[in-house]
């Protein structure tokens, strides 16, 4: 799914125009145009929920599952209007602690200043306080509840079994 | 993918669904031998019965007739689900802090568009949206409670939780043990035979135990354990308790009736309310209601709201009912020489209160002034989460291609008296890999060790909540709202109910009981939830028209037939004189068979 899509891309990347090929190379994730998010924020979005599930040895991570747009389309057609509010508010409060910090945008930054600020706003995980704190938790839940209904979260990496048709003995132990 | 493939394929051969029979056009103008108001596990076995019998039944269901395929779509990834199992924007499930904290109707000034129970806000809501009904359409008033509606045909049973339990002695002769209450007027000798026609008609797995206090019914072959369960199972049997693999109310081995498969174990029943589409778990349209009209002796009327239950002036006896069609909003009248109430424990409730004459001024069936009163349900919330430290990193198992998990049967008050209080409680609980690893909501921190904890853990938990009994008290009722109606014009219920002693103690036995057999089976508790869930949560409301010998004190006699009024029966868990702790459904239905036989051989003998 995640090659074919990007095999697809580059394919009409190639075909469209050869100066737009590095762009998308560099484009964090396949979403050109976001619905709710600006394609600023969408960026933040995207590389936050890739750190908090990245890709190690047994699968891929939240960008290539698609987190940011599943969240992106969530928000977009939310009906409660103060959802949407608190995820900009707290990509706001993101920007400001990450030039507080750095003296920079949180994409402009250095992966190691990205993971000062996310191991700085995750510390108070238990017990959030002020828009950047909760922000951490509202991006993680939405990271977490996106990525293990996707194709790569079950399949790659839970591997989940279920769902198949079982047509002799189920699995499991007899009681005795 | 492959194997993807080779499961579509095996479904197509194995899955055939038959069309019901084509309905019989309703015929306003006669007189049915019987009405039955309600198509859920009542209603649904008293058409089985009175059909088989040859009697000429009509069926009135409240709600609507929808292709339930295509709204449970059992076997759907979560991903080839455009929102996840999340039902479009505008739809809200009330949350456990609106029900605490406002009082109903819920959905009152609501800016959502629909808004419905909590079972909404399970993983799916989008799967139910047109099952549960609507509470700006269905509102109620008075104490807090958590009331869980599906209008359609089959009511309930289209996603209900599947445990299919038996009751005993303990609880039809409650009074005679500890004092308390009630004794019902039926033994368990009485029933059992009715459970035995229930078990072979419908199907039921579990595993036998020979336990006094939770009979074994006629199983087919169980579900399977996962291996912290067996564990677990080892460890309370030297404590001299039982962990038995869910029983459920679903055909494993199959049973001969074509609008049915058997359980495949295909799995992940768990990740939304309920519902089976292949109808291997029992639900009233394809287990009782299709096969009654494949008899050529059932009318079916669905989206007709019973609101009165109409009586002859002359003999005081029911002649028949007054409905509101839910679509056009006209009212019309069904005719019958018996009426058979089955709108569920709360609805049927409102229904004999509703249907006030010269002769039945407090609503028909209600001399006695026990109509809306001795509500009994179960209590839940109490639980227990443990870590089985040996199953953390071990791969990835199948262990939820079932119906449910375990169950703990009642173990206190039997032979033992705790000091706190009378009656007991069971639990049910689940562990090993599903379809979602809930664990990672509670793991810490974000980044490889995160993801890496998540997946090592997922198979490794183990959870049990308590189901407890809560005493039928004559203090906790219902009645008509004076000035609320619904959006039909009919007055709604009213509620007066709140948890007593009796249960806040129970609930904290669970807690301290849970965690000791945690311990002892050297399962490391990571969590216990002591909260009491709001009034309701359990959906297994009980009482309001009570059996019993003595027509002053109760509704219905042993044949769950009215006192004062003797073409009229009431079949639904509104009879039941205690609650147990045991789950209602199959002793509903048990209940309903025994009662619609003796029905048909009085409407034989003209004696009604």
């Amino acid at each position: 799914m995640k090659i074919s899509r990007r095999k697809m891309i580059q394919a009409a990347a190639a075909t469209a125009a050869a100066v737009s090929l590095p762009a998308l190379a560099k484009a964090p994730s396949p979403n050109p145009k976001p619905l709710f998010f600006t394609p600023a924020e969408f960026a933040l979005v995207d590389e936050m929920s890739d750190m908090i599930i990245p890709t190690d040895q047994q699968s891929a991570g939240a960008r290539a599952a698609g987190v940011a747009t599943f969240i992106d389309a969530r928000l977009a057609e939310s009906f409660e209007k103060d959802q949407p509010e608190r995820w900009r508010a707290g990509i706001k409060a993101v920007e400001a602690l990450s030039r507080e910090m750095h003296g920079k945008t949180f994409m402009a930054s250095t992966p190691e200043q990205r993971l000062a600020l996310l191991t700085r706003i995750a510390a108070a995980e238990s017990d959030p306080k002020g828009d950047v704190e909760k922000f951490f938790k509202e991006i993680k839940s939405g990271t977490i509840r996106a990525y293990y209904t996707s194709k790569i979260g079950i399949h790659d990496d839970q591997q989940y079994k279920g769902n198949v048709i079982q047509p002799g003995d189920y699995a499991g132990y007899d009681a005795t | 993918m492959l194997t993807a493939f080779r499961n579509i394929k095996e479904e197509k051969m194995t899955l055939i669904r038959f069309r019901a029979s084509p309905e019989q056009d309703v015929d306003l103008s006669r007189t049915y031998d019987a009405v039955v108001v309600g198509s859920g596990a009542a209603g649904g076995m008293a058409a089985h019965v009175l059909t088989s019998q040859g009697m000429q039944v009509l069926l009135l269901e409240a709600g609507k007739k929808i292709p339930i395929e295509q709204e449970l779509r059992s076997m759907q990834w979560p991903y080839d689900h455009p929102r996840r199992g999340d039902a479009p924007p505008g739809y809200h499930a009330i949350r456990i802090n609106e029900y605490n904290i406002r009082k109903p109707p819920y959905a009152k000034g609501s800016a959502f568009k629909h808004v419905f129970s909590y079972v909404g806000g399970w993983g799916g809501a989008d799967y139910v949206k047109n099952i549960l009904v609507d509470e700006k359409d269905h509102p109620f008033t008075g104490t807090k409670y958590a009331w869980v509606r599906a209008r359609l045909l089959g009511g309930k049973t289209n996603i209900w939780g599947r445990l299919a339990l038996r009751l005993s002695d303990y609880d039809f002769k409650g009074k005679t043990h500890d004092g308390y209450g009630e004794d019902w007027p039926i033994s368990y000798a009485d029933i059992e035979p009715y459970y035995d026609k229930v078990d072979l008609y419908l199907g039921i797995s579990g595993h036998k135990e020979n336990l006094p206090h939770l009979p074994d019914s006629l199983f087919q072959r169980p579900n399977k354990l996962t291996a912290s369960e067996v564990k677990l199972r080892k460890s309370l049997a030297t404590m001299g308790r039982t962990l038995t693999p869910y029983r459920a109310g679903v055909t494993t081995d199959g049973v001969k009736n074509k609008y049915r498969s058997k359980c495949f174990g295909r799995g992940a029943c768990d990740r939304r309310p309920g519902g089976c589409d292949i109808h291997a778990a029992f639900d009233s349209p394809t287990g009782l209601i299709y096969p009654a009209m494949d008899t050529g002796n059932l009318t079916l009327r669905t989206n007709s709201i019973a609101h009165e239950v109409l009586v002859d002036p002359n003999t005081g006896k029911a002649r028949g009912v007054s409905f509101v069609d839910s679509v056009n909003h006209k009212t019309y009248e069904a005719k019958a020489k018996v009426v058979i109430v089955a709108a569920s424990t709360l609805e049927s409730a409102r229904l004999l209160l509703l249907s006030k004459s010269r002769q039945h001024p407090n609503g028909i069936g209600n001399s006695s002034g026990h109509v809306g009163h001795n509500f009994c349900e179960h209590v839940m919330g109490p639980g227990v989460t443990g870590l089985v430290k040996d199953m953390v990193g071990a791969p990835p198992t199948l262990d939820d291609g079932k119906a449910g998990g375990f169950y703990v049967p009642r173990f206190r008050n039997l032979q033992d008296k705790q000091p706190g209080f009378i009656r007991g409680y069971g639990f049910e609980g689940s562990s090993g890999f599903s379809l979602f690893p809930r664990s990672a909501w509670d793991t810490p921190g974000f980044g490889g060790q995160f993801k890496k904890s998540v997946r090592e853990h997922a198979g490794a938990f183990i959870s049990m909540g308590g189901f407890g009994e809560v005493l039928a008290r004559y203090e906790n009722y219902m009645d008509l709202d004076p000035e609320v109606k619904d959006s039909w014009g009919i007055p709604v219920l009213r509620f007066h109910y709140e948890f007593s002693d009796n249960e806040k103690k129970m609930c904290e036995d669970m807690a301290t009981a849970g965690k000791e057999m945690f311990e002892a089976a050297g399962v490391e508790v990571v969590g216990v939830d002591k909260n009491i869930r709001t009034e309701g949560w359990s959906i297994h409301e009980l009482g309001t028209a009570r059996m019993g010998n003595d027509p002053k004190t109760s509704v219905l006699n042993q044949f769950q037939q009215s006192h004062d009024v003797k073409n009229l029966f009431v079949v639904d868990g509104s009879s039941h004189v205690s609650a147990s702790c045991q789950n209602p459904t199959w002793t509903i239905m048990a209940l309903a068979w025994r009662s619609c036989e003796h029905l048909a051989d009085e409407f034989k003998r003209g004696n009604l």
